[in-house]
């Protein structure tokens, strides 16, 4: 072996080094560098990924060849943490989705860009009032939902038939159907799922929005946990624990759709258009149509006039210290873009409704297979929007939009703590409310968000 | 190396900067937070002093979650302490297929923790889990037993752990259970000590030192184990039975976003640790053998 000098080691090894420095940043010198646009969303369908990289990204990359973007499909428990995360970090994306109780806490820190501009140049008037101003604040908009869902009962039609009951409007009616439905040890009335987020958040919002009540005094922002609405909710809830499997809080979402396909449960207490496709793949062959499976409304309570369920609409948001915020504007243009939009809109239907009032009822959008077969479910949810039983998750109020520190309200588990304990633990509603109210009055003083005396 | 002191400090200067950037500035910089109003993700932040502690000393929820962190640690050391003990005696002896039975034990201390908590999420759940669909089948139940949810959740955590850490258990002791002299035991059996005198007269000291060391890492362990207990409860409704220290203080930083608070949460957990290791060491600091 040939001796070498450690003169020529050294030699060798820097002109190695500067060698592949130089190859690294190639792109860069000569005028290629590729810019990332990152966009996060919620849309985690595999169809829908795929359709939107084949539709909006595939033509925003070719009339910016500077840019590649990059999707993330994220779960919305792990899109929360993850962009939590990256706030802390300083680095977030360039465009992202976010639940609307969430904007009105990171705009109130000065964390979001206005959308006006967009937001006319998609139509204002043809959007939705349902979704249109949810992140409108001083005057400005500060997102954009990217389709509405909404989330209901999916019932067993023909085993509430069978037993000659209509639809439930009230909570006792809603106790008599669930009695009438549980066949011990076959089969129960419901399944709430189990996840704090929603049994924990989204369905004590509806709760109070169908019984007359709200999170906070709207005046003061002292919470509203031991108020008539919210015990009289805990009541109900308690009640209906009794018609639920015993291990209903271990369990998830998407297990009770299951169990409802497979006939373990005559109604999935949380459910969305994406219960279709639970329906068509494990339920009986001969029970995959809408004359055994339809959505059905919440029930109000006393103090209510009508059931309130939540709308599941993520809006899509650009933040200030995003990195390519004209870019990320460019791309929702694209995004909206009629022919891309209706695919994506296509890509999970009914589930993702579009937002524009003018192709809810557009012949091209009833014309998929899916919809068409389940025209009921559609025609459900354009009567929910009509006649405004819809609220945006987590919203006890439309005015809820305002208050800024939901999203903490919901992380603490404060009310799913006193959800669990009235419905699983079997503890006094009034006694866990209170002890509840105190939890979140500690906090909101936390928070700095304390404005009764 | 008198001559050359400077040589000396530069050579040791990438372990120290190490050792303080990755180590001792966390802590410091955990404690200062710790006294701090802290948002989790906003650049804004006031002292507050020793006020999070205070809060803390009152809070029902701390006070649970210590309660829970206890009873899962002891719980999950005892048991694998018993399981782990016994089949590092079992694999001590020798037998046909010792080898790869070696082997297999170590498989769930292998995988990784999400791995273990699903597969066993899948054999627990009322609706298709199987361990369910055996309890039925046998006649052992009526209806299925809810394992994930409030009655038992604690236990189905515990069954989870103890799974897939007590293979930690048999690795450290079977090792100890190898270097014992065999004569011992011939001695022993000649002196006509049966297998549980043998245990209890050569095995036991002589794997005391081992021992000690086993309760007090996998004590540390367990108490401060989050992953196992996140993914088995954290986002549930059930999460509120068994919210141990480590899922409040993760809790309070990042879903309350309250990062001051949960770093005091930390200290504390770090407190309590150190008093509980300090108490372990003075019950066993006149004990020869570990000493």
């Amino acid at each position: 072996m040939r001796h070498v000098s450690r003169r020529h080691f050294l030699a060798g090894a820097a002109v190695a080094t500067t060698g592949t420095a130089l190859l690294g940043r190639a792109p860069a010198a000569l005028g290629q560098q590729v810019r990332e646009l990152q966009v996060w969303h919620t849309e985690v369908e595999p169809q829908t990924v795929k359709t939107i990289q084949d539709t909006s990204i595939a033509e925003f990359e070719k009339k910016f060849p500077g840019f590649k973007i990059k999707q993330q499909a994220l779960g919305w428990g792990d899109l929360n943490t993850k962009l939590l995360a990256a706030l802390a970090a300083g680095s977030p994306p360039d465009l992202t989705h976010l639940n609307p109780f969430m904007t009105a806490s990171l705009y109130t820190k000065n964390l979001l860009r206005p959308m006006d501009e967009l937001i006319r140049a998609l139509g204002e008037k043809d959007i939705h009032e349902a979704t249109l101003k949810l992140q409108y604040f001083d005057g400005k908009y500060y997102g954009v939902t990217h389709a509405m869902g909404a989330t209901y009962f999916a019932e067993r039609r023909d085993l509430r038939e069978a037993k000659g009951l209509k639809p439930p409007e009230t909570y006792t009616d809603m106790l008599t159907l669930a009695a009438a439905l549980t066949d011990e040890g076959k089969r129960w009335a419901t399944q709430m799922p189990g996840e704090k987020l929603y049994m924990g958040f989204v369905h004590p919002a509806e709760w109070l929005a169908g019984n007359g009540g709200s999170w906070v005094e709207p005046k003061t922002w002292r919470p509203q946990l031991n108020g008539k609405p919210m015990l009289e909710a805990l009541d109900y809830a308690q009640k209906l624990n009794k018609f639920m499997p015993q291990g209903w809080s271990g369990q998830k979402y998407l297990d009770t759709l299951a169990a409802l396909a497979t006939g373990k449960i005559a109604m999935a207490h949380l459910s969305g258009a994406r219960t279709i496709g639970y329906i068509e793949r494990y339920a009986p062959e001969t029970m995959r149509d809408p004359d055994h499976f339809q959505p059905m409304f919440r029930p109000h309570g006393p103090q209510g006039r009508v059931g309130i369920s939540a709308l599941d609409g993520e809006n899509w948001a650009v933040f200030t210290q995003s990195k390519y915020p004209n870019e990320a504007f460019e791309f929702l243009r694209l995004f909206y873009k009629k022919e891309h939009y209706m695919k994506y809109c296509h890509s999970v239907p009914i589930h993702l409704t579009p937002i524009f009032k003018s192709m809810i009822n557009d012949a091209e959008y009833l014309s998929n297979p899916r919809i068409k077969k389940w025209r009921s479910w559609h025609d459900f949810m354009v009567r929910g929007l009509n006649e405004h039983r819809f609220l945006p998750i987590g919203f006890s109020r439309p005015e809820d939009n305002l208050v800024p520190f939901l999203a903490e309200l919901d992380g603490s588990g404060i009310v799913a703590d006193m959800v669990v304990e009235v419905m699983v633990g079997g503890k006094d509603p009034k006694a866990e409310a209170d002890r509840a109210q105190k939890r979140a009055e500690e906090l909101l003083t936390q928070l700095g968000a304390k404005r009764w005396s | 190396m008198n001559r050359h002191p400077l040589v000396g400090w530069l050579l040791l200067a990438p372990s120290l900067l190490l050792l303080g950037g990755l180590v001792l500035f966390p802590i410091v910089y955990n404690v200062w937070l710790s006294l701090h109003d802290k948002h989790a993700f906003m650049p804004v932040q006031a002292f507050v002093g020793l006020r999070h502690y205070v809060y803390f000393a009152q809070d029902a929820e701390f006070w649970s979650s210590v309660r829970y962190g206890v009873i899962y640690a002891g719980l999950t050391l005892v048991l694998q302490l018993l399981l782990g003990v016994s089949a590092a005696l079992l694999l001590n002896e020798g037998f046909r297929g010792r080898n790869l039975l070696r082997g297999v034990v170590l498989f769930p201390y292998m995988i990784p923790t999400i791995v273990a908590v699903i597969l066993w999420k899948w054999l627990l759940n009322d609706s298709y889990g199987l361990v369910n669909h055996l309890l039925l089948a046998g006649g052992l139940v009526r209806t299925p037993v809810a394992w994930l949810g409030k009655d038992h959740i604690m236990e189905s955590l515990i069954l989870t752990s103890v799974w897939q850490f007590f293979p930690f258990v048999v690795v450290t002791y079977l090792a100890r259970l190898q270097t014992i002299a065999p004569e011992l035991y011939e001695a022993a059996k000649v002196d006509g000590a049966g297998a549980w005198r043998r245990f209890r007269h050569i095995t036991l000291p002589q794997t005391r030192n081992v021992l000690f060391v086993i309760v007090l890492l996998r004590s540390i362990f367990m108490f401060t184990k989050f992953d196992t207990v996140w993914l088995m409860a954290g986002e549930g409704g059930v999460s509120r039975y068994v919210r141990t220290l480590p899922v409040y203080a993760y809790a309070r930083s990042f879903t309350y976003l309250q990062a001051g608070m949960g770093a005091a949460l930390a200290v504390l957990m770090f407190l309590l640790l150190l008093a509980a290791t300090a108490v372990y060491f003075r019950a066993l600091r006149g004990d020869e053998a570990v000493a």
